[in-house]
């Protein structure tokens, strides 16, 4: 009826701000700029101002002046202590939009982009790769064990994952590392610490992926170890209580054969609660596992971090913070987008 | 009516849990046949074994049950006869929902919630051989229709976008869907509003009459079985103990559950009216009181109701029951409907 | 009459979903008398259980006024709010989801004695949970206040919650659907019993059912009121309503039940509604919200105002109904209606 073309463009604008997407988008934004703000503030009220200390350490190693180190420093962090806090503020955020990050304190005048750049990919690699083995291993335990509940495989395998779960990840590594490398000699550990052998040449050949899968085999195996516990118990039960439900009987009544009910009835529905918590996973994937990779030596973000944790690298921990924050917002966006395509009751809008 | 040609006959069928305290008996030697056309109803207090009964009847039943003894057979449109119990997994398979369909209390929970409504149908179809989409979706759209529901918006949508009642009768149209000789429906109106119910009712008096199927119907409501059903069977702890056509069944009951069960449900029509509850609670099923079940509510009992199960003994054309006082309460049931009208 | 014990006067209520307001309760006026039984009748939804809470105070009114003997109940203070607080008390559906399963009979009976000071030793205490027991005829009461909620049937968990409410010492107890879940053939001693206590206790009750017969057979003695999408439709005495329903909707309703009768149900007169489908409270219709399923709906009549509840001729009860209730011009079309009725 309304047909003024002001009419259709408020409409427009207001099917747009109203929507799905629209909302989860602001929201993530919303929630990043939370995140930065809270970090640049807490950075700056921290006892031990990194410039402080950088001052001092120049002052007593190359016997400058106050001054003269202030200079120096506020050079090499491209960073001007009098500035007031919220002209800093303004200023970092306008980098930041840009995609600068900053320059490491520790690694003096490497800009964080770069070092996270380098270790972002290990991190991925090792920890994504656990996390797939890991949560695909748990879907097809739970859901066996779900099957054939009250059997050996169930029996035994809820004690175990019971006890897997409760286990501290880095008990696993120091046992992994003690145990099956030194006391057992299974592999040599210096083989295998590291993220590859020093030997061996870059590229997709043989030697390097087999050293690749060799360094990262233990973190893998030490994250799968500490986190299949807890899909394969999450798993079993919303797979028995997606085998309670009348639809499944149903489907059984209609004669459907059992792979099709296994699949689009029991396991599609069973892994609905899941996703959540994969996504959440997914997001601390990035920040890989500071206590692993410290252990293992993997050269992983997790390193990087406690490396500049440990170094007081305060513009590191800022941009890896900021990296963090952005894989859990965006993994919980497509968590949200996946789980309205598995699950048409929370498509929010009803567009059709 | 009905043509008199069966099409189901259980026999002595037992059927019982696997309990920490021991078997629970759901079901007790329970035997009925089921003639082409007929509406079945069964009738009876919650827990009194009603849902058992029907998913035995499909072998449905859940892990922990078990089948000591009876038959279920089934007649083919070809007039060949098979057992259910005896079927392997293949043939139990392409038996279910081909043969015999079943619709769930109030379906609310009976579509998958990830799928749309097309999607279930076409699965249904694939599972027995239909591949052609077309051919599916003409036949889902012509029972929709029967049905009275929107054709076209039911078949896309998915089943969280339906009402309570829409859901149930898109139930009654996939069960449709393979012309099954059998349909069985577990209380298909409780906990649906009174119109929705009218609508039910009368979708499936309507269909029925059309596509000339069988109906078990389980119900605790007893005036929805006296609307739909041809023949009433009353369960009670597991046991069918009366079993009639309609008509003898309402207004000349022989076994005193049944009896009790007319004198406790209200009726509209009936102006103010003297109601009598059944005393007591129904009996522990895993370790069931001795002679007949009922005795201990009964107010006909005696000393031999205590101590033999009363065997079913016919009473009437089509009708029998399980009564040691079966006379007294057909005195006794003559006065009520009597009084009544 | 008597002054009323509780009135709701023009009660609307309404909650927020989201960003809108959805009206579940529309222009309300309904008065219990001291003793009186009333039935609240109606399909789910329509906002049975939402008045129930408003006429004991669970639940405040958007808009209106409620009246606990002739005074807002907003005016009560101190002891004199709390004895109206004790002298209306509701009874939910679910005697499991109400009942705390982990407490014993008699501590769930003791709580609220305790804590009202309505007993002043043990053995007064000991004495009243006897009388309450007794009094719900769970009986001898010996064998049930030692167990748990767990261990009683369905129907004697809700003589439990019943017994609950009694230990206030209420003037009228809301049951809402205080007996859906029972089992069909225990349903009338649970009724029966209520009447009992009505006469022993002189209460009132408002009993709450989607489930017409079993609502005529409790209120014959008393009235009822059927409500559609948060408005009352009609009211009056039950028999008057059942016998001689005016109001279209109720007519649909009565004539929609099956019965326990094979013959009877099979005759029965069915009503043909234009449409099937119940609006949402989201979009409730303009005008009479059944307008659009109604087959006596009259164009411009209906559609355009929202019939008050008013007194219609050749009835002896109210119904919210313009064609019946008022227009010379429209008479014919409650003539026609009523000769349909006979
Ligand atoms: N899976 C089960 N395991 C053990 N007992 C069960 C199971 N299912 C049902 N029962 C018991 O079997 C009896 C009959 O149940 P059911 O067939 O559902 O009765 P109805 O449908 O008549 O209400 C009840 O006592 C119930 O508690
Ligand atoms: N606390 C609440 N918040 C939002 N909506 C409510 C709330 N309580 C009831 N409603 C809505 O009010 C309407 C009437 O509810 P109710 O009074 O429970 O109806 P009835 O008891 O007749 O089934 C329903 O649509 C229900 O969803
Ligand atoms: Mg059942
Ligand atoms: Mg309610």
């Amino acid at each position: 009826m309304e047909g003024t073309p002001a009419h259709r463009l408020y409409d427009a604008i207001k099917r747009v701000v109203g929507s799905y997407a629209f909302r989860v988008v602001v929201q993530g934004i919303l929630t990043l700029w939370a995140v930065t703000t809270f970090t640049f503030v807490l950075i700056r009220q921290m006892p031990g101002n990194p410039i402080q200390i950088k001052i001092d350490q120049l002052m007593d190693q190359r016997q400058l002046s106050y001054d003269d180190a202030l200079k120096s420093a506020a050079g090499l962090y491209d960073f001007d202590p009098d500035e007031p806090l919220i002209q800093q503020y303004v200023k970092y955020i306008g980098k930041l939009a840009r995609g600068d990050l900053g320059k490491s304190i520790l690694s003096a005048g490497t800009p964080v982009a770069d070092q996270i750049r380098r270790y972002l990919p290990w991190t991925l690699f090792s920890v994504g790769s656990g996390l797939l083995i890991s949560f695909t291993l748990g879907v097809l335990l739970g859901m066996s064990m779900a099957y054939w509940r009250g059997g050996l495989l169930d029996n035994t395998m809820t004690v175990v994952a019971s006890i897997m779960y409760g286990v501290p990840d880095f008990v696993i590594a120091l046992l992994l590392l003690l145990v099956a490398g030194v006391q057992l000699e299974l592999f040599k550990v210096g083989d295998v610490l590291g993220g590859i052998s020093q030997d061996v040449e870059a590229g997709f050949n043989v030697p390097y992926i087999t050293s690749l899968v060799q360094h990262a085999g233990l973190p893998v195996l030490t994250y799968v170890w500490t986190t299949v516990g807890g899909w394969i118990l999450t798993m079993k039960s919303s797979t028995i209580s997606t085998l309670g439900e009348d639809y499944i009987t149903v489907a059984k009544a209609r004669g459907l054969p059992e792979r099709r009910i296994v699949l689009a009835y029991v396991g599609r529905n069973a892994m609905l609660p899941l996703i959540t918590r994969l996504a959440i996973s997914i997001g601390f994937v990035v920040g890989g596992s500071v206590i692993i990779e410290f252990i293992f030596q993997y050269p992983g973000l997790g390193r990087l971090l406690y490396t500049a944790i440990n170094g007081r690298d305060y513009t590191t921990m800022q941009g890896v913070f900021l990296v963090i924050s952005a894989a859990v917002v965006v993994s919980n966006i497509l968590a949200d987008l996946v789980f309205g395509l598995l699950d048409p009751r929370v498509r929010v809008g009803g567009q059709k | 009516m009905s043509e008199n040609k069966v099409v189901l006959s259980v026999r002595d069928l037992s059927v019982h849990y696997l309990t920490q305290r021991g078997a629970l008996k759901a079901v007790s030697h329970a035997s009925f046949d089921l003639h082409k056309g007929e509406t079945l109803a069964l009738m009876g207090e919650s827990g009194c074994g009603k849902s058992t009964l029907n998913l035995a009847l499909m072998r449905l039943l859940p892990g922990n049950a078990r089948v000591p003894n009876g038959a279920i057979v089934y007649t083919r449109r070809d007039g060949s006869t098979i057992d259910v119990l005896k079927m392997n997994q293949d043939r139990l398979r392409r038996f279910r929902w081909s043969e015999c369909a079943m619709v769930f209390q109030a379906a609310l929970n009976s579509l998958n919630p990830v799928l749309r409504v097309r999607d279930m149908f076409y699965d249904t179809a694939r599972a027995h051989g239909e591949t052609n989409h077309h051919k599916v979706r003409r036949r889902a759209l012509e029972l929709f229709r029967k049905v009275r529901l929107d054709p076209e918006r039911v078949f896309n949508a998915y089943p969280h976008e339906l009402s309570g009642g829409m859901r149930q009768r898109v139930l009654i149209a996939l069960g449709l869907l393979l012309d099954p000789q059998i349909v069985i429906l577990d209380e298909p109106t409780t906990a649906v509003d009174i119109l929705t119910q009218r609508t039910i009712i009368d979708v499936l008096l309507s269909i029925k009459d059309e596509l000339n199927f069988s109906i078990i119907f389980i119900s605790h409501d007893l005036s929805v079985a006296a609307e739909m059903a041809d023949t009433v069977g009353t369960m009670y702890a597991g046991e069918i103990v009366e079993l009639g056509p309609v008509n003898d069944m309402f207004y000349r009951p022989r076994h005193a559950y049944t009896l009790g069960l007319l004198e406790a449900i209200p009726r509209l029509s009936a102006g103010a009216e003297e109601l009598t509850s059944i005393p007591g609670s129904p009996p522990d099923l895993v370790e069931p009181p001795s002679g007949c079940k009922f005795h201990i509510r009964c107010p006909f009992a005696t000393d031999i109701c205590a101590k033999e199960t009363p065997p079913m003994e016919v009473v009437g054309d089509g009708h029998s029951a399980a009564c040691w006082h079966a006379d007294q309460v057909y005195a006794r049931a003559l006065q009520f409907t009597g009084a009544e009208s | 009459m008597s002054q009323p014990l509780v009135e709701l006067r023009h009660v609307d209520r309404s909650f927020k979903q989201g960003r809108v307001m959805i009206p579940v309760l529309q222009d309300i006026n309904l008065t219990v008398a001291p003793n009186e039984i009333l039935c609240l009748v109606g399909e789910s939804g329509c906002g049975k259980t939402t008045t129930g809470k408003i006429i004991v105070g669970l639940l405040s009114q958007s808009a209106g006024d409620v009246l606990y003997q002739g005074r807002p109940v907003g005016e009560f203070r101190g002891k004199e709010r709390s004895a109206y607080r004790r002298a209306l008390q509701i009874v939910h559906q679910d005697p499991f989801a109400s009942l705390n399963s982990a407490h014993t009979i008699g501590q769930i009976l003791s709580y609220p004695l305790k804590r009202h000071k309505m007993v002043h030793s043990r053995a007064e205490l000991r004495r009243r949970i006897w009388e309450l027991l007794t009094l719900v005829d769970l009986t001898p009461p010996g064998d049930v206040v030692n167990k748990f909620p767990h261990q009683l049937s369905g129907g004697q968990r809700q003589r439990v919650s019943i017994a609950r409410a009694l230990t206030v010492e209420p003037k009228l107890i809301v049951a809402d659907e205080a007996v859906s879940m029972v089992d069909v053939s225990i349903r009338v001693s649970l009724l029966k019993m209520m009447h009992r206590l009505r006469d022993q206790l002189n209460l009132a009750i408002v009993f709450i059912t989607h489930d017409l017969a079993l609502a005529k057979y409790f209120a014959w003695e008393g009235r009822i009121g059927v409500m559609y999408l948060g408005r009352m439709v009609e009211l009056g005495p039950t028999p008057d309503v059942i016998v001689n329903p005016a109001h279209p909707y109720t007519r649909a309703l009565i004539s929609a039940i099956p019965e326990a009768d094979p013959e009877l149900t099979r005759r029965k007169e069915r009503m043909i509604l234009r449409s099937e489908d119940i609006p949402s409270l989201t979009e409730i219709p303009a005008g009479c919200a059944f307008h659009p399923r109604c087959p006596f709906f009259v164009p411009g009549l209906c559609d355009s105002r929202v019939p008050p509840l008013a007194d219609a001729e050749g009835f002896r009860h109210q119904v919210a109904c313009l064609p019946l209730t008022q227009g010379d011009a429209l008479r014919e079309y409650g003539d026609a209606f009523r000769e349909e009725q006979s």
